[in-house]
């Protein structure tokens, strides 16, 4: 048995025994992480779900358990997103599961959770399969649900108001363009994306792809240019917002742009790109603004604790924890069937709006629920909800080297 | 048209200064060094600390960052692939490990967001009714110049003949009482350095984030081949037409479709021309 | 003779440790863990048997391990052909690409051949990427069927299949085919000169490499579950480099060590949390560094002219 072997053998026992559960009442309840550790989004989940945990645990846990969590890391590889899954469920046999970011890591775990017969709750990727599972499969897709409205095909419709209620009304521009990165959610979202903007009225004069790892975006900016578009919608995640910001500014673009932009939800995105963002709007379901009575609060505490401002999966993490907790109270156990039934319930006021699950464990969009806002890059780097109109802070800035 | 014409020489600019940088240490040196792009990363890395963290002004904190970069490809050369030399396969995987090292010191040091790198010149121009960053066209200027004054120290000096004869023969130079060892640290500062300024050059408009090195390493890996190792006109040359066959397809189809047209290309060359452009063996 | 012996030993033992290892410690994440690292182990030693040998460093390896996966992905859920299928299959069409690529490739030398089979990969994995309609992008193909439900029966098969190839390529290797391929490593024109027939000889390594590649992303497909074109990318060729590296070069059984140990380390490190892919990178340099000859095979050459020694 060579030296590493029995390191191997040592490690394996220790951890073992650091695992072992004192005595079953007093066991924590444990929450696997799995995350994109070194990505924002990865460390915002973490830091929401802790923030969370220590407000529930100050209060007294949950059915006198306090809670605990456990990170994985996924890195944007699925097959460090499976191990992260088995190590979570089946080495530090977490209670449920919290976390997710990109939409191809999820799917690949998805057939790994359910074997495990763990909770997921997911609240970073998009892709609408996700979710679909849980219709197509219900027995053994139901442990799957999505605290974000974060479904693509939400997304579209989300932007598609805000094509016809804004660019098209307000601004009085029907020729725009379509852009996203070649994500298979992007892939999914633009054709109903094109066809809502068409029927509200639309010209759609250019939809196209790129590579998320495009960093010269001159072609694909003076084909845009080109085709007589007056607004340019983007569809942005992993790709680099930066460098299109960036990129955009130099150039001194004719068009004025907004849309989806994961990256330029980041609360340094600005100051990021040396303030080359200004006048670019991108969606956020939550600004520090009082969208619930949790919205405001939230937003503060984290900035305390970390100093940062949250980004997306942040909000749905912290929710994630609360509706595990109270459907755990109220299902008086952690029996994943009998906490499946409490979940599909919930009804529970958090960040962005008030979270309900339809049919597909999807948050169900609209009314209570949590809406995009729209929200524009100003002076100084600040931020301005732009659309929709009743939440309106200030009013629409154009590019400054654009006359209107 | 124009645009093509400029933007594709903005791109085979930056291209040309990381191939040369790459095949003067290989043709001198014989060193496939797969740390190559970590070199344009730190550049870029440098500048965007140097400017943000230190406060320096832009010119000071470039030439600061360039002259470290070099220093450390000094470091990397001396220490980590002298002892290595005897093996090819070895010297490239160890520059390979070097390389990961630095990406992930990169993201525990600065988090994995992009940087700003600020930019020398910010006007925008408009040439012939195309409109350009000022950056994009200081990167293709310095791009030239340098390269320009590499060949004529190459040419006309006599550490330059030096070079040359050290990439000719190490063991006959070292007979002639030139000090191999001492020309491979410099070659090798050199050509750090040039893909240091490539990065502080092109990280105002491209990407500046920890894994930027895999992406410029691999093209400049195919530029010096198709080219022909070791020799540096066949990369400049190579360069251009990588550059140019990117923004063609780029504009006149998709963006999806540069990164095999390049690839492409290079296994076509590969197949039917496999000794590259002009040629292997030391001719500069 | 005696040396032989101390290798049967040594290859019984390590077979029994791996069998053993998770009845005694149990759990899924180990079996899983060891599973994959089992998969690598096959990868790893089917570029062995080619690179190794012949010293061409083949730096597209993914490409062969990608269509083996795609292609049981695609049979599995577009035409819902059952898993025991897949493996011939992909073998089949992984060899299929290795007789197209290899010939116009295998003339060249050194780094040109590594260049080449690398762009190979690389367009497979862009073209993964711009089809996506049918191939799934970035996502990929989702929802195959396990080849074995039990975990620990896909362990042991996996196992058998790795002791098989190794076995298998382990007996070329030291037949006269092994002596030929390395005779070419050392002086193609001279092997010419003697008659022999090297294009056959280089060819038929690199497809035999490729089936097996291919049978292991096959394994690998109906284990994960799913295929992404991440395993066409450079990074996957390069840990499989790294790993036989670190087993000893054409040696053939070193790289199953060094599979299984830098896919235990990527794991056992996870407690380092975000310091975990730095404390990999820099333990290869101090692999790579210290140990040149790598790690597995020297370390198993020295045990056994120890054991060797009369007594």
């Amino acid at each position: 048995m060579n030296k590493f072997s029995a390191l191997f053998c040592a490690a394996c026992f220790a951890a073992g025994l650091a695992a072992a559960p004192a005595a079953a009442q007093t066991k924590p309840i444990r929450i696997g992480v799995p995350t994109s550790m070194q990505l924002q989004v990865g460390r915002d989940t973490q830091d929401a779900i802790q923030m969370a945990i220590d407000d529930i645990n100050a209060k007294g846990g949950v059915l006198g358990r306090k809670l605990e969590m456990v990170v994985a890391d996924e890195t944007e590889n699925p097959e460090t997103g499976i191990s992260a899954i088995k190590k979570l469920t089946a080495d530090e046999k977490a209670d449920v599961l919290i976390g997710g970011y990109t939409s191809g890591v999820t799917l690949a775990q998805l057939p790994h959770i359910s074997a495990a017969k763990t909770i997921y709750l997911g609240v970073g990727a998009a892709s609408p399969s996700i979710t679909a599972k849980v219709k197509q499969d219900y027995d053994n897709y139901k442990y799957i649900f999505r605290v974000g409205p974060i479904h693509a095909g939400n997304q579209a419709k989300q932007v598609t108001g805000f094509i016809s209620g804004f660019v098209k009304d307000e601004l009085g521009i029907s020729k725009i363009a379509i852009v996203g990165e070649s994500a298979k959610w992007v892939q999914d979202l633009v054709p109903v994306l094109k066809k809502g903007a068409t029927d509200a009225g639309a010209d759609v004069r250019l939809t196209e792809f790129f590579d998320s790892q495009t960093s010269d975006f001159s072609p694909l900016l003076a084909k845009i240019k080109d085709s007589g578009a007056q607004y340019l919608i983007v569809i942005l995640s992993h790709a680099s917002s930066d460098i299109f910001a960036k990129q955009w500014h130099d150039a001194r673009f004719p068009i004025p742009y907004g849309g989806i932009d994961v990256k330029g939800m980041d609360g340094d995105f600005c100051d990021r790109v040396g303030g080359k963002s200004i006048s670019e709007i991108a969606a956020n379901f939550a600004v520090r603004a009082p969208l619930t009575p949790k919205t405001i609060p939230f937003f503060d505490e984290f900035k305390k604790r970390t100093n940062r401002s949250p980004v997306y999966t942040a909000f749905g993490a912290n929710d994630a924890v609360y509706i595990y907790a109270q459907a755990v109270g109220r299902a008086k156990s952690t029996e994943p069937n009998a906490v499946i039934k409490e979940l599909e319930k919930t009804s529970y006021v958090g960040i962005p709006g008030t979270i309900e699950f339809d049919e597909m464990h999807d948050v169900k969009p609209g009314g209570k629920g949590p809406n995009f806002l729209f929200v524009q890059w100003q002076d100084k780097c600040t931020r301005e909800v732009i659309y929709p109109k009743a939440q309106r802070t200030k009013a629409y800035i154009t590019p400054a080297w654009i006359k209107k | 048209m124009l645009e093509i014409l400029i933007h594709g020489a903005v791109s085979s600019a930056i291209y040309a200064m990381l191939a040369v940088g790459f095949t003067l240490i290989f043709g001198v040196a014989r060193i496939l060094n797969l740390a190559h792009g970590t070199f344009y990363a730190l550049g870029a890395y440098g500048a965007y600390f140097f400017t943000s963290h230190l406060k320096l002004p832009l010119f000071p904190a470039a030439l600061l960052a360039i002259g470290m970069v070099a220093l450390f490809g000094i470091f990397v050369e001396k220490v980590l692939v002298r002892p290595m030399r005897r093996s090819q396969l070895a010297v490239l995987m160890i520059t390979l490990a070097v390389a990961l090292v630095v990406e992930q010191a990169l993201f525990l040091t600065f988090g994995s967001e992009y940087r700003n790198v600020p930019a020398f010149v910010e006007a925008k121009f408009s040439i012939g009714g195309v409109d350009v960053g000022g950056q994009r066209l200081l990167a293709l200027g310095a791009s030239v110049t340098l390269i320009a004054l590499l060949w004529l120290f190459i040419q006309r000096t006599r550490l330059g003949s030096a070079i040359l004869a050290v990439s000719q023969d190490p063991e006959a130079a070292d007979y002639m009482g030139i000090p191999s060892d001492r020309i491979f640290s410099i070659v090798m500062a050199l050509s750090a350095a040039l893909a240091a300024a490539a990065g502080v050059l092109a990280g105002p408009f491209l990407t500046v984030q920890p894994t930027m090195w895999l992406l410029p390493i691999v093209k400049a890996f195919a530029i010096v081949i198709v080219g022909g190792l070791g020799s540096i006109p066949g990369s400049i040359l190579a360069a251009l037409m990588l550059g140019y066959a990117e923004t063609v397809v780029g504009y006149l189809i998709s963006t999806s479709w540069t990164e095999i047209v390049s690839v492409l290309a290079t296994l076509l060359m590969l197949i039917f021309r496999p000794a590259g452009m002009f040629g292997k063996r030391a001719a500069f | 003779m005696f040396g032989k012996r101390i290798d049967y030993t040594g290859a019984l033992g390590f077979i029994a440790f791996m069998a053993l290892l998770p009845l005694v410690f149990g759990g899924n994440y180990l079996i899983g863990v060891l599973t994959v690292s089992v998969i690598y182990g096959i990868w790893a030693v089917s570029w062995d048997f080619m690179s190794g040998l012949t010293g061409r460093e083949n730096f597209g390896h993914s490409l062969f391990i990608g269509v083996g996966a795609y292609t049981a992905g695609f049979l599995n859920t577009t035409f819902g052909i059952g898993g025991w299928w897949s493996l011939p299959a992909a073998m089949l069409m992984a060899m299929l690409f290795a007789v197209v690529i290899g010939l116009p490739t295998l003339r060249l030398k050194g780094p040109y051949f590594a260049l080449a089979m690398l762009s190979s990969a690389v367009i497979m994995q862009r073209l993964m990427l711009i089809f996506w309609e049918q191939t799934g992008g970035e996502e990929g193909i989702n929802g195959i069927e396990p080849l074995i439900r039990s975990q620990l029966g896909f362990y042991y098969f996996a196992l058998a299949a790795l002791v098989l190839v190794t076995a298998l390529l382990l007996a070329l290797a030291r037949s006269h085919w092994g002596l030929i391929l390395r005779a070419i490593r050392g002086d193609e024109a001279t092997c010419q000169a003697a008659g022999i027939n090297i294009t056959f000889y280089k060819i038929a390594s690199l497809v035999i490499s490729a089936a097996f590649a291919g049978a292991g992303g096959a394994l690998y497909a109906h284990y994960q579950l799913q295929v992404s074109p991440q395993l066409f990318a450079v990074v996957t060729s390069i840990t499989i480099i790294t790993m036989v590296y670190v087993g000893g070069m054409a040696s053939i059984y070193g790289p199953v060590g060094g599979a299984i140990l830098l896919v235990l380390l990527t794991e056992l490190l996870r407690n380092f949390g975000e310091w975990r892919l730095m404390i990999y990178s820099c333990t290869l340099i101090l692999i790579l560094f210290f140990l040149p000859n790598g790690l597995i095979a020297p370390t198993w050459r020295r045990l056994k002219a120890r054991l060797g020694r009369p007594q």
